[in-house]
């Protein structure tokens, strides 16, 4: 507050005693640290698997909600994690939770997917490669782990968002009212977007012809995914 | 709905188009696939198509800076604000004289050496926040009092009215300045509280009150005996007159009345 001449005259208020939070419904699970992920399923595959990059296209259809904790890491793009970054992330989480009083959850399945790799330095043909490593595809929307417990977001969000960083997709950190508040914002824009001309309506109707270009999967993606990326300003 | 065609017949038609259709040519070898690692390059009527129905925000008349900061959100009554307004509303109600004073920064010992002398005389020292007494007083009787609130200041409230030492104990200190005060619901200023303290006390203003009042009834029996008293000075003088002149013989004869 600015006093005569400009100075700034110190002025003391009452100190607002803020409660301290409320962990009343939180329920640990037996094992508070992360599960060991295999590199390999306990049946490996024998059959080499077609490619199907289709698992990673689009919007997530499992895992998109809390269960058990409060804060996670959202998936904002797809991509496929192999045992690496499940190493990578169980250890960073594991080094920095407490775990008297926070715990951790995985969100995604061990990797099941076998990727199969050529020897390197040889002539395309042979037939397919042998089976290289094992991942697990996720989609752009999924979490991936989820850390809840008696701790605030400030305390989770450093080194939730040094493992995001890491891995191969974009990745947030969020909590609960984070994620309620990142859907509520994307509803809004849809309802006030000004703009009358929007892809669901230029693609449901073909208009000008638009559909010699799209592909038919945009029907459902609506333009906001290419490929495996999210388009997050979009709609 | 059912169609009309040539002639007037009747053509049925389907209630609603196939939702969509796969293309009849799809190039096959043309190119990545259609989820690469790397960005795919667009074509350029879907980079023109996505360029048009970009979103766009909207705009009202009149640009949200231009406007005043909306007060939204009042801030929601802290439990201790509740406890330190209920505190100074009691000390309001119990005392029958609260002074207000202006406080400057004073060492400790200071402090309490004045709270000291000031406790002997049964006035009680209070620090009040203004944000939590403004409130209070204005919804209050003393409403007149809100100007005197504005910077650092101190209560000292009592339940007798004991201006005169009050104000010796706060003419030794420099960093406390009277204000004003509120005494047996008067507001008085810092003149007004110098001259009540000047005032005799109230044992010695009711026992004046009281002399005056009685001062015409105790003259009432002197009043009633002026004339017979008049009489029997006049008759005692004559007496001694008449014995002084040596008429001896002539006894006193009249009794006084007394």
């Amino acid at each position: 507050p600015a006093g005569p001449g400009g100075v700034a005259v110190p002025r003391a208020g009452l100190k607002k005693l803020v409660l301290p939070p409320d962990y009343s419904g939180i329920t640990f699970p037996e094992k508070p640290k992360l599960k060991f992920m295999d590199k390999v399923p306990a049946v490996p595959k024998v059959r080499r698997e077609p490619r199907r990059l289709r698992d990673i296209r689009g919007p997530s259809r499992e895992a998109t909600d809390f269960i058990q904790g409060q804060y996670g890491i959202l998936a904002l793009g797809g991509g496929y994690l192999h045992w690496g970054h499940f190493e990578m992330i169980r250890l960073t989480i594991g080094r920095h939770m407490d775990p008297k009083s926070m715990f951790a959850v995985w969100r995604v399945p061990a990797p099941s997917k076998p990727v199969t790799r050529k020897s390197l330095g040889h002539r395309m043909g042979g037939g397919k490669g042998p089976i290289d490593h094992y991942v697990t595809p996720v989609r752009s929307g999924r979490l991936v782990v989820e850390v809840g417990g008696h701790c605030l977001f400030g305390e989770v969000q450093p080194f939730l968002a040094q493992v995001a960083q890491k891995l191969p997709f974009p990745a947030v950190p969020v909590s609960r009212e984070s994620l309620q508040e990142m859907r509520r914002e994307e509803e809004e824009k849809r309802l006030n977007n000004q703009n009358p001309w929007t892809f669901e309506r230029v693609v449901t109707s073909n208009m000008l012809g638009m559909r010699k270009y799209l592909s038919p999967y945009d029907l459902r993606l609506q333009g906001r995914y290419w490929g495996k990326f999210f388009l997050k300003h979009r709609v | 709905g059912a169609g009309v065609g040539r002639a007037g017949c009747r053509v049925p038609r389907p209630t609603r188009l196939p939702p969509g259709w796969l293309p009849a040519l799809q190039l096959a070898r043309r190119g990545s696939k259609a989820v690469t690692r790397h960005w795919k390059a667009m074509h350029f009527q879907r980079q023109k198509l996505l360029a048009v129905t970009e979103y766009l925000p909207p705009r009202p008349a009149v640009p949200p800076r231009c406007l005043p900061a909306p007060r939204d959100r009042p801030e929601e009554e802290d439990g201790y604000v509740r406890l330190l307004r209920r505190q100074v509303e009691e000390a309001f109600r119990s005392s029958r004289m609260v002074a207000v004073c202006q406080y400057n920064s004073m060492p400790d010992e200071d402090v309490v050496t004045m709270r000291h002398y000031l406790r002997k005389h049964n006035i009680e020292v209070k620090f009040v926040l203004n944000e939590v007494v403004r409130p209070v007083l204005a919804q209050s009787k003393y409403r007149n009092l809100l100007p005197l609130f504005v910077c650092r200041n101190i209560l000292l409230v009592s339940p007798e009215t004991r201006a005169r030492e009050m104000l010796r104990v706060l003419k030794g200190i420099p960093q406390v300045n009277l204000l004003g005060a509120c005494i047996d619901d008067t507001i008085l200023s810092r003149q007004g509280v110098e001259n009540f303290s000047r005032l005799p006390s109230l044992e010695a203003s009711q026992g004046q009150t009281v002399g005056a009042l009685a001062l015409l009834p105790s003259q009432t029996s002197s009043l009633l005996q002026r004339g017979p008293s008049l009489l029997t000075a006049l008759l005692d003088e004559h007496i001694r007159r008449l014995r002084d002149t040596g008429t001896p013989g002539e006894p006193p004869q009249e009794q006084g009345t007394g």
